[in-house]
């Protein structure tokens, strides 16, 4: 590596060591994933606010260098290959130091590793605001001369200690080799006592946190409290979703239309001023309009995460989802999967068991993902009027919106039983063995970082995908006859073909023409539908596209048989692909990509002659 | 005795692994500190047969029965 670019250093810790929390506090918003050849987990890169010569890589958190599943196995491969390459110039082990024995048995397999490949290493000692809440002390010095590297104490959460991280990394050694052969010598008893004798010299003294955490846990998994408090924290982030939510997505819709009012006047009438109206503002004004939705619901779930709670919500689900064929530890994949299922697939590698890891495969694209949040909105505000019951604290379009996410749990819970239930293989079961993090008041700052980096993404990546459809489908739209009529475009030629596959459930050709074009992703039928009714209304005229759904006289068979279309098809060419990537073939992504298909077809059309029949 | 049949607010001192128990697991379970000697406590033992939460130094750890009734105690 040349000495005129940054540093690479690497951030290694244990789940629950405070490390991501720490990266964050290093690198704030200067934030990116980190792009390293054959590599397929997920490295932030970032460089220091601190120090613009250091760039920091935040590894995934691991137990042990001895890895017993997926994620970690990948994870630990991904920094051994980063030492063997020699892509990194020295490594920050964080630990916690609350739990210092815990921390100090990784630590010295990381000593061990960076001594095999000559890197200089820090030890940082986090959550010393913990220890100074409880006026406990650890010996960070008589530590660092009994292992022969720096031992800087620091609290990821206040600050406290940060300031000198570049200086003691400037100061960082290679580990001794005499390390290797005294403690490691893969002996894991060796390597745990000398930890514990480690933890016991230098490491602070008496119970920290465990009776809070005891009587919270005692509500928290209470038999009848524990239940319905998560039904309850659950049901409040969906309503979240959509009253926190509401005043942002006003805000946006309103400056749209600000803007539109002021660029429109500007062109001069034809081609071009229809473009702007009905492609821009129109199809991907449509869009953003949601994007305030991805950013609090990433928010809310990283809220739960952070406050400890996510835990102990996987503990009580692993009992009834042991029910439907998968564990507690599905839980987390499944409810990231409510946020983006890429992710949700992603971190279903923590799930040590192949056949369960393969179940909860099946689940995940069946979780009410994020991008088909704008599209149930849509349909939910043209459909269910936003007033509230008993007395404001139940809007019908939360519950609505609850509704149809508890729909798709369900059918995810339904297949994963069945296909468990199918196969004798697929009923064993490994064990479950979850740390439980302590409950924390979660830190705003990182949480909000990484809820606009979600939507930043979001914008950007799908952003372009609906940019490009929506300039085919306007250009399909509005020649050969300049947008007079959309029904004799090319596109209504196009769609009077496709319109016997869709009016089983009652949607005409432009319904149909939006749902063909968001199997490249959901979010797009928003913008479809936006520039389609964009090129049929008048240009000055702007209404919400909920409204003009609403106008267009859509029965309410056909709006609940979108919903469940929406649900259950899987309408996402990147989930396609990390399925392959994770799986190592194409064989379940298509098998799940036609049977959702086809149950998604069936369900629509039964729920549309159901709805019809009752109304 | 298994650690799966201490009963909420006891404790008790590891003695051994069941030889079922997959060598992978004895390894992290050991990492984690339910090891041999190792003194652990029953924090929580929630109804219905949900894991039971058990602590170990300063961590709490979930176990479920798959798992803690092939750790012996005594």
């Amino acid at each position: 590596m040349s000495s005129t670019q940054a540093s690479r250093i690497a951030l290694i810790g244990s789940p629950n060591s405070g490390k991501s929390l720490l990266f964050n506090r290093l690198t704030g918003l200067n934030q990116k994933v980190a792009n390293f050849p054959g590599i397929t987990v997920n490295i932030a890169s970032g460089q220091s606010l601190h120090d613009s010569s250091i760039q920091y890589l935040d590894f995934p958190g691991v137990y042990s260098m001895q890895a017993i599943s997926g994620e970690e196995k990948v994870a630990v491969e991904a920094f051994i290959s980063a030492l063997e390459d020699n892509l990194l110039d020295a490594v920050v082990c964080v630990v916690d130091s609350t739990r210092l024995e815990k921390g100090l048995i990784f630590a010295l397999q990381v000593l061990e590793t960076c001594h095999r490949y000559n890197k200089p290493v820090l030890i940082a000692a986090n959550m010393v605001d913990v220890l100074d809440q409880h006026s406990m002390q650890f010996d960070a010095s008589g530590l660092s001369e009994a292992l022969k590297v720096s031992v800087l104490p620091l609290s990821a959460k206040t600050g406290a200690g940060l300031e000198q991280i570049s200086q003691s990394l400037a100061d960082t050694t290679v580990p001794p080799e005499k390390f290797q052969s005294d403690i490691i010598a893969s002996d894991d008893s060796v390597n745990h006592l000398h930890a514990q004798e480690l933890a016991e010299k230098y490491g602070p003294r008496g119970d920290l946190l465990i009776n809070t955490q005891t009587r919270l846990d005692s509500f928290f998994l209470h038999s009848w409290f524990g239940g319905l408090s998560f039904l309850v924290i659950m049901y409040l982030l969906f309503q979240s979703i959509f009253t926190w939510a509401a005043p942002a997505m006003d805000g946006v819709e309103a400056s749209i239309q600000w803007l539109a009012s002021v660029v429109l006047p500007l062109i001069p009438a034809g081609v071009a001023s229809d473009f702007t109206s009905d492609a821009l503002f129109g199809g991907i004004g449509a869009f953003l309009v949601f994007v305030p939705q991805i950013f609090v619901l990433t928010l809310v779930v990283g809220m739960l995460e952070d406050s400890g709670y996510l835990a102990r919500a996987a503990v009580i689900c692993h009992k009834p989802l042991r029910f439907f064929g998968l564990t507690g530890k599905s839980f987390i994949p499944m409810l990231s999967g409510v946020a983006c299922a890429i992710p949700g697939v992603y971190a279903a590698r923590t799930v040590e068991s192949t056949r369960k890891r393969w179940l909860t495969y099946l689940a995940i694209p069946l979780m009410p993902c994020s991008a088909r949040l704008p599209v149930y909105s849509l349909i939910i505000a043209a459909f269910i009027p936003a007033q509230k019951a008993m007395g404001g604290l139940v809007g019908w379009q939360g519950l609505a919106m609850f509704a149809i996410y508890l729909f798709g749990i369900l059918c995810a819970l339904l297949i994963t039983a069945l296909v468990s239930r199918s196969n004798a293989e697929l009923r064993t079961d490994l064990p479950f063995v979850l740390e439980m993090p302590p409950y924390r008041l979660p830190s705003w700052r990182p949480l909000i970082i990484n809820a606009w980096n979600r939507s930043k993404h979001f914008v950007t990546k799908a952003g372009k995908v609906i940019f490009a459809v929506t300039v085919v489908i306007w250009v399909l739209g509005y020649f050969p006859n300049y947008g007079t009529s959309l029904g004799d475009s090319w596109l209504g030629t196009m769609g009077q073909w496709i319109e016997p596959l869709f009016a089983p459930f009652g949607l005409d050709w432009r319904y149909g023409v939006a749902i063909l074009s968001s199997f490249l992703a959901r979010e797009v039928f928003v913008g479809t539908l936006g520039t389609m009714f964009g090129i049929e209304g008048a240009e000055e005229n702007f209404t919400s596209l909920a409204q003009q759904i609403q106008d267009s006289g859509l029965p309410l068979g056909a709006g609940a048989a979108l919903l469940v279309f929406f649900a259950i098809a899987l309408q996402c060419v990147s989930t396609l692909a990390v399925l392959q990537r994770e799986t190592g073939s194409w064989r379940l992504p298509l098998q799940l990509f036609i049977s959702y298909s086809i149950f998604a077809y069936t369900a629509a059309l039964a729920v549309f002659h159901l709805v019809e029949l009752l109304v | 005795m298994t650690l799966w049949d201490l009963t909420q607010g006891a404790s008790a001192k590891v003695s051994r692994f069941k030889s079922s128990i997959e060598s992978g697991y004895r390894t992290r379970l050991s990492e984690l500190g339910f090891h041999p000697g190792e003194q652990i406590a029953c924090v929580m033992s929630p109804s219905m047969g949900a894991p039971k939460l058990y602590r170990v130094n300063n961590t709490v750890y979930s176990l479920d029965d798959s798992i803690a009734s092939l750790i012996e105690v005594a």
